[in-house]
């Protein structure tokens, strides 16, 4: 077992170490450090000042090893990003990691309610479609769902704004405060239009394997016993369908912390999927290549667990 | 060099051959005869809903230069223009108005085309369905290009991984576990920025965060049919191993690279709509158009007729190819490909 | 059948808590001003913070020697933290010297920073030295401050500079030095002189008038070097630029840039301590400009009375601008402007609508001193000064194809005044009755000059086709690609093919410096309310190619150099208006810009907000202002009454849809 471990773990240290050479390339051969300079510090800005800036960042090293082995750009992104000194933003100079632990609660007030939720009402309303397998409430189910699958989630912000914030006035259009007493009311409509945009697909694929599960031995042997389709969907079904739900769940949990990008954004809440739009507006090529990093990293780690815990529950994994 | 437009008839000409071809394949192969047969049996609304989406993009795509200008813009009359581009020539207003309208929707000055905007028009004064019709052959584009851009590259890593594995299989998978770390969107966008924005650099960048998923298939895939006895006799006859490879392993994959395609489609689209809104999308697309109507839905009275039309034709095309999608998979690969992509 | 009862009840429990107040309840009694921005300032130290978004702090925040009165148009200065107006005065060698005496018993916010200057020690007075401070990292050229120019007319400020950079260079451990050691070292700036702690002496070169404007600007409000000593950025030490020290009427107390930035009433400040001195900025005044009285703005219950009136001023970030407007229109903005597109729901006819007037709103418009244009880039060699007078014809001719009533009309819902030159009305040398010959829509004559001058119909004769030419732009934008549209549509009809490239900003960036761009559109708002702030736009000592300045046309014209260098430096004669005259002719004849319009500001107010008078100039208004917390709340609760039907109906529809299969389904079963 400890064998497999340090071998899944070594081999998640290096696909980081692959997604940081990638993110080099991407970032540091693309837009010349004068450019990133001049956009920081304006037009006016003196050649000296702009000496200075790149030196602050560092970006005033040769870029390749090759070019100067002891002070080179490479390494020090590698060693920078390994140590979790982000350095300061290209676009105001704050502390990037500053401004992600600001970030962090934003996005997870948003983004663990919504996984819950999600995950609670697509089970829910799967259940109740797999329940009418092959009636029309069954149809009328798929057919929704793939509907909304076809929705830019666009249309979806948009319309609920427009629907609910401004006409229905049911919770504020926008924005967000931490305080515990208001912040359920600025959570609510992102949360009703993302698990409405999200519905469509999770719905369909819960289905998929509910429906597969009910044609099942066991769940015919429960049915002879006399257990009422309800309770043979919930307590049979349910449970034994629960690994590929999970599987799909599971992976979904590093990114939360990464927040949504355009919810973040239409609802003001400032969150790190908000903060990377604004990197993205204001080419702060330090903030994104830092989030790109992050959300990296979090999805290997998120990985490995997800492994190494299938690997505890079935000892075929190990050896595969 | 050859004109844009030029090179855009000649794709669409191959495009043609190509499709002829591949019917005769089908028609005289019997299990794929048998699939579109059981396909056509299936979902008859959404193939012919696909079917007139691709029509229109041809349409846009034949063009020539030449015949009169168009209104007071002479230059037209030196650029290439499509069939599409034709039809609709001469239906310029001077701002905004209500499908069917006879007057602008503000101030009420009246129209040169009264009645003739069956979905009125922008604040350009331009006709709303031309411009909705025109981002059907975005949207194609969008999905055609990457996947041609996705589907060889997945195919080439995917089966010589698969098939020699060893060092190769261990690269390929590592580019594999590298990208598919990344979270998508933001890979997307980085790409994009790096490239600057273009619609190749979109496609581009599409094609490179989707080719993993279609890899990974491919790849296992590969390595059971490596193992399957037929093939394992080939090799002991002493066949060339690309002559194994294009024979044996190839057409037992096509299947999957349908499937994969199909369903990837309705995400490019809908991917390319998020990069819109970020200023990083493709000029034209019924992405563009909904990101125009951000402004315009607050408007009072508001304008619903742009967002609706390029709404609606996104939802048309994408219900339609996910019902073909999902039929396919039915037919072709019952259980196998249960998982997204 | 359970899980709809419990779905109902979770219902019933949510929906009275429903609401849309974004704000704690108990801050309704509270005099708290909501204000909204886009994006945050990227810094707020007062020498570099130069956009409008951050003099919306740091005009609050940072009080100046002089500032504009509140009401009178023309802009008219007063004293601020200087006693009064100082006099030029006359100096040998044809300098000019301003005299400025402070304030006596001015303090600082309570800081941390000023425990630098002795332990314990929370606040300190303000000093005429903490100006000659700030007029120092003015110079210096690590601070990249942006008005470096204007303040070149000092004695001794380029030397200062230079003396500067180059001790640095030399001497590592000079460089190492605290910023304030450093300037002390080099004896300051020559023209500054500090007499005692309230007398500050400036000299200038040649006479410059405009020079007391620059006293009016955030830039030279006194700073203390304990700030810039002490919010280095180390140790968990905020940013100068992120870390303001008031002299204001206003302490920054919060600054989130994601999310919000809070001012509140400055304790410190000397119209909250000196009530009695009845000082001209800390007082709300009793005479303005004509309409300001029927305005409400010398109404009793404002004027004479003590400032600041508000406690506290939130800016919530808002980025998309509808949810701001929409905010607003709830009443949970004070103010907004109009975005365009609800342009319409808000104003008919120059006035505001029913709808606006039943809701008690207020219209203010004003025209910004700004302008924006189409520039060509002159040292291309088929629209600029390579391509002679061929060039020169085409560029009249493009002029003639732009019609920006219509665009106007189209994207600002007329707001806005057409531009025939440089000069927004408001600043000296506007001249309203002037009409450029160029700057009229007429096709015909249009096309008449472009076959002159070789291009007939459009057609370049070497290729046989239309004359192709590129617009350049880093907006990459839906709604920036419409704009452009239109005036490639407009060029279109005399038969040029314009091609927009927009690009993202590095690659712009890029072009601009290999110079490989034609046209472009840009803006410029007024800095201060002088001709000299636009004309040197086309001065070639700030072309973009060569010196890397604003003059991104690159327009290089001797005739128009010596009259800019003899127009820069007068008072506002009847010599300086010829002047002006002359170097409108020559712009008009050469066209390095197509003028496009001078933006008009709508800006909308509720009933319970008092005191608001648009400023184009940025200038701290927030200490005028006052509202009513009362008769806000009363309105905000009549508003936003949710609409709750849908709810019941939305379940009613559910039920009825599924409910015959689920009977069928059960029925089957049994």
């Amino acid at each position: 077992m400890l064998a497999y471990v340090i071998r899944r773990l070594g081999y998640g240290v290096i696909v980081v170490l692959g997604v940081l050479l990638f993110l080099f390339i991407l970032f540091f051969t693309v837009a010349s450090p004068d450019d990133v300079a001049r956009r920081a510090l304006g037009e006016k800005a003196l050649p000296e000042v702009i000496e200075q800036w790149k030196a602050n960042h560092g970006y005033d090293r040769p870029l390749w090893p090759w070019q100067d082995f002891s002070n080179n750009m490479l390494f020090e992104h590698y060693r920078r990003m390994l140590t979790f000194d982000f350095g300061r933003s290209d676009a105001d100079d704050a502390l990037i990691t500053e401004r992600l632990r600001q970030g962090v609660g934003p996005s997870l007030a948003l983004t663990v309610p919504l996984f819950v939720v999600g995950i609670s009402v697509g089970i829910v309303l799967s259940l109740f479609v797999a329940l009418f397998r092959e009636t029309y409430i069954d149809r009328l189910g798929v057919l929704l769902c793939v509907g909304g699958m076809s929705v830019s989630i666009l249309l979806y912000i948009m319309g609920g704004q427009l629907l609910v914030g401004i006409w229905l006035r049911w919770f504020p259009i926008s924005g967000f405060d931490p305080d515990p007493a208001v912040v359920g009311r600025f959570l609510a409509l992102p949360l009703l239009i993302a698990v409405m945009s999200g519905i469509g697909g999770d719905v369909r694929f819960y289905r998929t394997v509910f429906v597969e599960e009910t044609s099942r031995d066991y769940v015919r042997t429960a049915r002879a016993k006399g257990a009422g389709e309800i309770r043979v969907m919930i307590f049979h079904v349910l449970r034994n369908a629960l690994i590929p739900v999970l599987t799909r769940v599971v992976l979904a949990i590093p990114f939360l912390f990464m927040g949504s990008l355009l919810l973040e954004s239409f609802f003001g809440i400032p969150g790190l999927g908000a903060i990377t739009v604004d990197a993205i507006n204001g080419n702060d090529f330090s903030t994104l290549r830092t989030m790109v990093f992050i959300g990296a990293l979090l999805f290997v780690v998120g990985q490995i667990a997800t492994d190494v815990s299938y690997a505890l529950v079935d000892p075929r994994v190990r050896f595969e | 060099m050859l004109e844009p437009h030029i090179a855009s008839n000649l794709i669409v000409l191959v495009l043609f051959g190509a499709g002829i071809g591949v019917g005769i394949f089908v028609r005289r192969n019997r299990l794929w005869r048998e699939a579109f047969g059981e396909l056509w049996r299936r979902r008859p609304v959404a193939i012919v809903v696909v079917l007139v989406y691709v029509v229109l993009a041809l349409l846009d795509s034949v063009s020539w230069v030449g015949g009169v200008a168009v209104g007071e813009d002479v230059v037209s009359a030196y650029k290439a223009r499509s069939l599409l581009d034709r039809a609709f020539a001469d239906v310029q207003e001077a701002s905004y108005s209500a499908p069917l309208a006879g007057a602008e929707f503000y101030g009420g000055a009246l129209l040169d085309h009264p009645g003739r905007h069956l979905l009125g028009t922008d604040i350009l004064g331009r006709d709303v369905l031309y411009l909705t019709l025109k981002g059907a052959r975005v949207a194609l584009l969008i999905g055609g290009l990457t996947s041609l851009i996705a589907i060889p590259l997945a195919l080439l890593l995917g089966v010589s991984a698969g098939y020699y594995g060893g060092r190769i299989d261990d690269a390929v998978f590592f580019l594999m576990s590298t990208l598919a770390s990344i979270p998508g969107l933001l890979l997307l966008i980085a790409l994009i920025m790096a490239m600057g924005k273009s619609t190749l650099s979109v496609c581009i960048a599409l094609g490179v965060t989707s080719w993993v998923g279609l890899c990974r298939v491919t790849r296992g895939e590969t390595l059971k049919l490596r193992e399957l006895d037929y093939v394992q006799a080939a090799r002991a006859l002493g066949v060339s191993e690309p002559r194994i490879l294009v024979r044996h392993i190839l057409p037992n994959l096509m299947h999957l690279v349908i499937i994969t395609f199909v369903l990837m489609f309705s995400g490019l689209v809908l991917s390319e709509a998020i990069l819109s809104w970020l200023g990083i999308g493709v000029d034209g697309s019924w992405g563009q158009m909904i990101d125009q109507a951000r402004d315009e839905l607050s408007r009072d009275p508001l304008i619903w007729w742009n967002v609706f039309a390029a709404g609606s034709a996104l939802f048309g095309l994408l219900l339609a190819v996910n019902f073909v999608g999902d039929a396919l998979r039915d037919i072709l690969a019952p259980r196998t490909l249960r998982e997204e992509p | 059948m359970k899980l709809g009862a419990v779905a109902l009840l979770l219902v019933a429990i949510a929906l009275p808590a429903c609401t849309n107040n974004p704000y704690p309840d108990g801050d309704a009694s509270e005099k708290i001003l909501y204000a909204n921005y886009r994006e945050a300032p990227r810094t707020l130290d007062p020498a570099v913070a130069y956009t409008t978004s951050a003099h919306a702090i740091t005009g609050n925040v940072h009080d100046t020697l002089l500032e504009y009165h509140y009401l009178k148009r023309p802009y008219e200065l007063v004293p601020g933290l200087a006693v009064r107006l100082p006099q030029a005065e006359p100096r040998p060698g044809g300098r000019v010297a301003y005299r400025f005496r402070l304030r006596p018993d001015l303090l600082y916010q309570d800081d941390p920073c000023f425990s630098l200057g002795g332990e314990g020690r929370r606040t300190r007075s303000i000093v005429a030295a903490d100006v000659a401070f700030e007029l120092m990292r003015i110079a210096d050229p690590a601070v990249n401050s942006p008005v470096i120019e204007p303040f070149s007319n000092l004695v001794g400020f380029r030397d200062f500079t230079r003396a500067l950079a180059e001790r640095r260079e030399a001497d590592e451990a000079f460089g190492a030095l605290p910023v304030h050691e450093q300037y002390a070292a080099l004896g300051g700036i020559e023209g500054v002189g500090v007499h005692g702690a309230r007398d500050l002496e400036i000299v200038l070169v040649s006479p410059y008038p405009q020079i007391l404007y620059g006293f009016a600007m955030p830039f030279t409000t006194p700073l203390p070097w304990e700030s810039v000593a002490f919010y280095d950025g180390k140790d968990g030490r905020a940013h100068l630029a992120d870390h303001p020290v008031s002299s204001g009427p206003f302490v920054l107390v919060e600054y989130n840039k994601q999310a919000r930035m809070i001012l509140e009433a400055n304790p410190n400040w000397y119209g909250v301590r000196h009530p009695e001195w009845r000082a001209p900025g800390a007082i709300y005044p009793s005479e303005g400009e004509s309409g300001d009285a029927e305005a409400g703005l010398l109404d009793p219950k404002l004027v004479g009375r003590a400032l600041p009136f508000l406690q506290r001023i939130e800016f919530l970030r808002e980025k998309e601008s509808i949810p701001a407007f929409n905010k607003f229109l709830q009443g949970y903005y004070d103010a907004s402007g109009i975005i365009r597109e609800s342009f319409d729901r808000v104003i008919r006819e120059e006035g505001l609508s029913p709808a606006m007037e039943a809701l008690g709103v207020r219209l203010e418009k004003s025209v910004i001193p700004a302008v924006y244009y189409l520039g060509f880039n002159m040292d291309d060699a088929v629209v600029g000064s390579p391509g002679g007078e061929r060039a020169r014809e085409l560029r009249r001719a493009m002029s003639l194809a732009i019609d920006v009533e219509e665009w106007l009309r189209l994207f600002t819902n007329g707001r806005g005044l057409p531009a025939h030159s440089p000069l927004p009305p408001g600043i000296f040398g506007f001249d309203p009755d002037y009409q450029n010959p160029y700057r009229r829509v007429d096709l015909d004559r249009a096309r008449e000059i472009l076959r002159a001058a070789g291009y007939p119909d459009g057609i370049d004769p070497e290729t046989g086709k239309p004359l192709r030419l590129s617009f350049d732009t880093p907006d990459t934008s839906a709604q920036g690609k419409l704009r452009f549209e239109f005036y490639v549509a407009a060029w279109r009809r005399i038969g040029l093919d314009v091609e927009i490239k927009a690009t993202n900003y590095n690659q712009f960036q890029e072009k601009v410096r290999n110079g490989a761009y034609q046209i472009f559109q840009w803006g410029w708002v007024a800095d201060y309310p002088d001709p000299e702030n636009f004309f040197f736009l086309l001065w070639s000592e700030m072309a973009r190619s060569r010196n890397q300045g604003p003059n991104t046309a690159n327009f290089s014209d001797r005739r128009f150099d010596a009259l800019f260098l003899a127009m820069k430096s007068r008072d506002n004669d009847a010599e300086r208006l010829r002047l002006i005259r002359e170097m409108r002719g020559i712009l008009e004849e050469e066209r390095p810009w197509i003028e496009l319009f001078h933006p008009e500001d709508y800006a909308l107010f509720h009933g319970w907000l008092d005191g608001v008078k648009p400023a184009g100039i940025s200038n701290p208004t927030a200490k005028y202002r006052d509202l009513d917390p009362v008769l806000r709340t009363r309105e905000r609760e009549a508003w936003n009454q949710p609409v709750l039907w849908p709810v019941a109906a939305l379940l009613v529809l559910g039920a009825a849809v599924t409910i015959p299969g689920v009977v069928t389904f059960f029925r089957e079963r049994q």
